[in-house]
């Protein structure tokens, strides 16, 4: 069997954003709207202890990709919109999902409106696109800043032939690269990449190597071997959700 | 969020699977395929282009990937020895930038003859044709008149094709003013580096071999010159190294270090002071760089003379005359109370230095030196370096492997030089720099730099001359350049102002005519130098991308079109130089078009990298297409202690701890002005008198505005996702913003400490007012452990009035997002370098909530 998941060295982590930005630019997701993030990757912070014994550190979240998913349990649509894959990744088809957002409800990493971010511990791994609305509406936008000088959003698209204009184009069966409204999108480990053999993009873009991912039931894994050098600790464990998302190591040397 | 759908479904749970049989998406959605199945899965096909990021300093050679003609994915290039095939934040970012509907696309003038910060320039649409013959004019009719010195260029971030525009435009065109950005990122710090160690330039680190890394004044993997290599070193140096960050506010560098020295603002030349003393009175000092006392026995006791002849040094000069000046009396407790640093913390540093020497990385940014009295602070931390034997050496500090490309040719540029340019060009500069109260003692020389923030005073003053046209290029110098107010005054004064822009920024609103620019790294030619672990690297940037617009290529397109305009009125030098210092270096063709010359700039510079005549000490480059093909070029590894044995470019060729060269340097400027050189300590705001004024020492800092009325002082620090000021329009910017530590996304944080806030009465998340001597304006607070109390800090890059609909509150009206730090700054300069002067903590402020 294969069972996909990701391992975080914190050490090695900076926190400095690449991850999740790089993910807005292979999966296309939308800006912040009626406070869904649509960020697969973001960062949670958490400052200790007073001046000058202040201490620091973030952690990067996205879809743990749990073995006991609430998410999965929680679908209402058969077969399932959000479903495990045979190889573990908490997978969403676009068209079976009918934006009931059970899922987000079910998740205890999501939030059904995210009014803070990572500064206060706010996150959602589950994003709504909503009913009747561009996911882009910035780029159907008409408005132009210095009319007849600037240019608009939705000029942009007409002249690119994307919407957004740097949208990454690519192919899989259960997702599109650009998702269509009321339904909800997640982080599905870019399992066109995988199909590939190539890494989830934030893995690939991380400049720290900070993200490891790999087959945790293949004991010669990368992911498999740190694990058992490492302790490592998952997000609300207590949950019982069996995240496959994984932190080793501690983020400052203090 | 709109519609609580999951209430409804608690209601209608059964009728899902119903709705999804009758499909409620789009028709052309997937919904056959098969789960699970591989066929077409995967990425549409693209390609991966070569070309250079300037988001910051780092000068990344990168990668675009390429799909349909849309620039769509950005990293590394997979040839650099420095970034290994990954990018910061930045260079994702940057597709914002790119895509971005408030670039401005087409050339535009402004109809309101009123300029000032709350005139609305009320900007049309104009012909290329009109906006050149326009320009062209107003150039002519200062050479008719004979005051080509009133024509001024300002030029903000750059390519190595500056040569074209900064040095080629002006000099022939008759105006000794091609005013550069140089001063506002950190010769001050450079100042440091040349007055010790005789170089005037960003230093590398050879972070891989590093056991101790002292940084100090800035977060390495956040910005400074060589972030996607910090950024993958830092975890692994921190297994290996102790790394220490020296900063009042909590960077990621010092969350993440053994140890965080959180000093007071200004102090930083007391506590490397401090740190010396230990080192020196601990025997803790690098004796293969340093050498030793003649007998081996250590006179160095607190508060104690030493006699000169007593120590022989190796590579150093002046050990003993520095410590007998500046050093015996700071002790770690003195250091201590001037600092806020804990001695013993003082004394745990200096021994991790020690017992780590000679593998120490001394790592200066500019917040350790671009104060109003930053000189000898500058000097003091990279002396560290000395005293540890962490000079051009293996884990210490280097310089860089040279980068064989071909220079200006400045035979043919004299040759195309009238009369009237020759006389002109010897002009006193606007920027007043190498007068006596500003020596901008670059490299030794009096007025040997640039001193970007006088400009405004001499623009203000009409001192020496007035400015009559100004032509700015990818600046947007009364945004990024503290005291805001001083140049407002200054653009409003200028009669006609050009700006070679992406948007409509701050600069471009005192602007009469603004030509849309291609965006740096996706659209234009140009290279970059730049180095890291060990490797000076050539870069080079090219449209990946066509632009969706008529745009040009400020450094090269720009001139040329000039020259064209110029020529047809009769004056053909300009054009003439072009076409003869740009023809194809490989055929000798002139150039025709402006396209043209900007392709054969890239050919000539970067020829010697390509052409296979002569060794580069580095890659090997078979010809002109690889050289496109690839983007770049790396050099060998820098040799350590290239400079050992007497060969740094100091006065005495060795580190200096006593500087000659400054001496000579001071001395050669007081001279020229009839004085002495302690009136020049005194013009320039400086305290130290006498022998002082050569060795490292401390200043006590500058200080705009009392205790009283603004007690708090502010600490301004660049974002991680601050494209300098040019990513502030970009949505993922106030999306992410809280990965800078203590930061929250989506608004201007200004972040205090809970004693501070307490006692102000301001909660987190308030909304403030934060005033200084310069100006006012609005924050949000954010009560943080992170900052030293007695300070406040915010990052710079918010607070635009211009630039975009997402980074200005309100573009019509001219209404800013947050406070702009250069506004809260007060205008002030480093005066020996000729730096504007931003940290050390002379922004005394007061923080109220609104």
């Amino acid at each position: 069997m294969t069972q996909y998941a990701m391992v975080i060295d914190l050490r090695k982590c900076v926190g400095c954003g690449a991850c999740a930005l790089a993910c807005k630019t292979e999966n296309n997701t939308a800006a912040r709207k009626y406070g869904q993030t649509h960020n697969w990757a973001d960062f949670i912070h958490e400052t200790t202890g007073s001046f000058p014994n202040t201490g620091f550190r973030t952690l990067p979240v996205l879809c743990n990709h749990c073995s006991n998913a609430p998410c999965v349990e929680a679908c209402p649509v058969e077969p399932k919109a959000m479903y495990k894959t045979a190889d573990g990744i908490t997978m969403h088809n676009d068209e079976r999902c009918i934006g009931c957002r059970a899922c987000q409800d079910a998740c205890p990493y999501s939030m059904d409106e995210v009014t803070k971010d990572g500064a206060y511990g706010e996150y959602s791994v589950i994003s709504y696109n909503e009913e009747g609305e561009s996911t882009q509406p910035f780029f159907t936008d008409k408005t132009e800043l210095i009319k007849g000088c600037t240019t608009s959003g939705a000029e942009l698209v007409a002249l690119t032939g994307a919407i957004p204009p740097h949208q990454t184009r690519y192919q899989h069966p259960d997702y599109e690269s650009v998702r269509r409204d009321n339904i909800v999108e997640k982080c599905i480990f870019c399992d066109h990449r995988i199909k590939n053999d190539e890494l989830p993009y934030c893995v690939s873009a991380c400049p720290s190597s900070a993200r490891i991912f790999g087959d945790l039931d293949d004991a010669g894994s990368d992911v498999a071997k740190l694990l058992k050098q490492h302790q490592s600790f998952v997000l609300k464990e207590e949950e019982g959700t069996k995240p496959n998302v994984y932190y080793i190591r501690d983020y400052s040397a203090r | 969020m709109k519609i609580k759908r999951r209430d409804f479904l608690k209601l209608t749970a059964a009728a899902g699977a119903t709705a999804a049989l009758t499909g409620c998406g789009t028709a052309d959605m997937n919904a056959l395929k098969a789960a699970g199945s591989t066929k077409n899965i995967g990425e549409a096909p693209g390609q991966w282009l070569p070309t250079t990021c300037q988001g910051c300093t780092t000068w990344c050679p990168v990668e675009v990937f390429v799909q349909d003609g849309r620039a769509v994915k950005v990293r590394g290039n997979r040839y650099s020895k420095q970034n290994d095939g990954n990018v910061c934040p930045r260079g994702h970012l940057s597709l914002q930038q790119l895509y971005d509907p408030d670039r401005i696309k087409l050339p535009m003038k402004r109809t309101n003859p009123k300029k000032g910060r709350n005139e609305d320039p009320m900007f049309v649409p104009i012909s290329w044709d009109e906006a050149l013959n326009t320009i062209a004019d107003k150039m002519m009719e200062l050479r008719t008149n004979s005051e080509p010195e009133k024509f001024c260029l300002m030029r903000g971030r750059y390519t190595y094709h500056r040569d074209v525009i900064y040095d080629v435009l002006p000099k022939v065109f008759g105006s000794p003013n091609n005013i550069s950005h140089s001063s506002t990122c950190a010769e001050a710090e450079k100042f440091g580096s040349y007055y010790t160690e005789g170089y005037w330039d960003y230093r590398d680190y050879d972070i891989d071999n590093a056991r101790y890394i002292l940084i100090w004044g800035c977060d390495p993997v956040a910005s400074n010159r060589m972030v996607p290599a910090a950024i993958k070193r830092l975890g692994n140096a921190l297994d290996r190294a102790t790394v220490a960050a020296v900063d009042p506010r909590l960077t990621t560098s010092a969350a993440k270090a053994q140890e965080w020295l959180p000093l007071q603002p200004g102090t930083d030349g007391a506590l490397a002071l401090g740190i010396a003393h230990v080192i020196l009175t601990d025997g803790g000092w690098d004796r293969d760089f340093v050498g030793d006392f003649k007998d081996g026995f250590n006179r160095f006791k607190p508060g104690a003379m030493v006699d000169e002849a007593d120590f022989v040094e190796k590579e150093t000069y002046g050990l003993v005359k520095w410590w007998n000046l500046a050093v015996k009396d700071m002790t770690a407790a003195k250091a201590a109370e001037i600092s806020g640093v804990p001695a013993e913390q003082i004394i745990r540093v200096a021994r991790g230095l020690a017992a780590a020497a000679p593998n120490v990385c001394v790592w200066m940014g500019p917040g350790a030196a671009m104060h109003a009295r930053g000189g000898y602070s500058g000097m003091a931390v990279h002396a560290l370096g000395g005293l540890v034997g962490g000079i051009d050496n293996v884990g210490g500090s280097l310089q860089t492997a040279k980068i064989p490309v071909n220079k200006l040719d400045g035979d043919i540029l004299k040759k195309h030089q009238d009369e009237l340019a020759k006389k002109h060009t010897k002009k006193e500069k606007i920027d007043q720099r190498g007068r006596l109260e500003l020596p901008t003692i670059n490299k030794g020389k009096s007025g040997g730099g640039v001193s970007t923030n006088n400009a405004p005073n001499g623009i203000i003053n009409k001192d020496p001359y007035e400015i009559k046209m100004l032509v700015g290029y990818m600046n947007n110098f009364v945004f990024s350049s503290n005291g805001t107010d001083r140049w407002e005054k200054a653009l409003s004064m200028v009669p006609f102002t050009v700006h070679l822009t992406t948007h409509a920024s701050e600069f471009s609103m005192f602007s009469d005519i603004l030509l849309p620019c291609a965006i740096s790294k996706y659209e234009r030619h140009g290279f970059l130098k730049t180095k890291a672990n060990r490797y000076a690297t050539c870069t080079i940037q090219q449209p990946v991308v066509q632009p969706i617009w008529q745009v040009i290529e400020d450094e090269t397109e720009f001139p040329f079109l000039i020259a064209e305009k110029l020529k047809e009125r009769g004056f053909s030098n300009l054009h003439d130089c072009l076409v003869e210092m740009y023809a194809d270096p490989e055929t000798g063709a002139a150039p025709k078009t402006a396209q043209e010359l900007s392709l054969n700039a890239l050919k000539y510079y970067t020829k010697p990298l390509w052409d296979g005549k002569k060794d580069t000490h580095g890659d090997t480059i078979n010809g002109w297409n690889e050289m496109l093909s690839r983007g770049m070029w790396n050099s060998e590894p820098y040799a350590y202690k290239s400079h050992w044995g007497g060969k740094f470019s100091t006065e005495t060729k060795k580190f200096e701890f006593y500087s000659e060269t400054l001496k000579k340097a001071l001395t050669a400027h007081a001279e020229r002005h009839k004085v002495d050189v302690d009136t020049v300590m005194e013009k320039v705001n400086y305290t130290a008198r006498g022998e002082m004024a050569f060795v490292p020492h401390h200043e006590p800092p500058l200080r705009h505005g009392s205790e009283a009325e603004y007690p708090l002082l502010f600490i301004d620090y660049k974002s991680r996702l601050n494209r300098e000021g040019r990513s502030q329009n970009a949505p993922w910017y106030y999306e992410f913003k809280h990965v800078d530590p203590g930061d929250v996304g989506g608004q201007d944080t200004l972040r205090l400490h809970p004693t501070d806030a307490t006692q102000l009465g301001i909660k987190d998340g308030d909304r403030v007012r934060i005033t200084s001597m310069g100006g006012s304006g609005e924050a949000v607070a954010r009560v943080w452990e992170g900052v030293r109390p007695g300070t406040v800090s915010k990052s710079y890059g918010q607070g635009h009035w211009a630039y975009g609909r997402t980074a200005a509150s309100d573009f019509a009206k001219g209404t800013a997002r947050g406070i702009n730090n250069n506004t809260i700054i007060p205008w002030e300069l480093e005066r020996l370098s000729g730096s504007n002067a931003r940290n050390g903590g002379h922004a005394a402020v007061r923080v109220e909530k609104i």
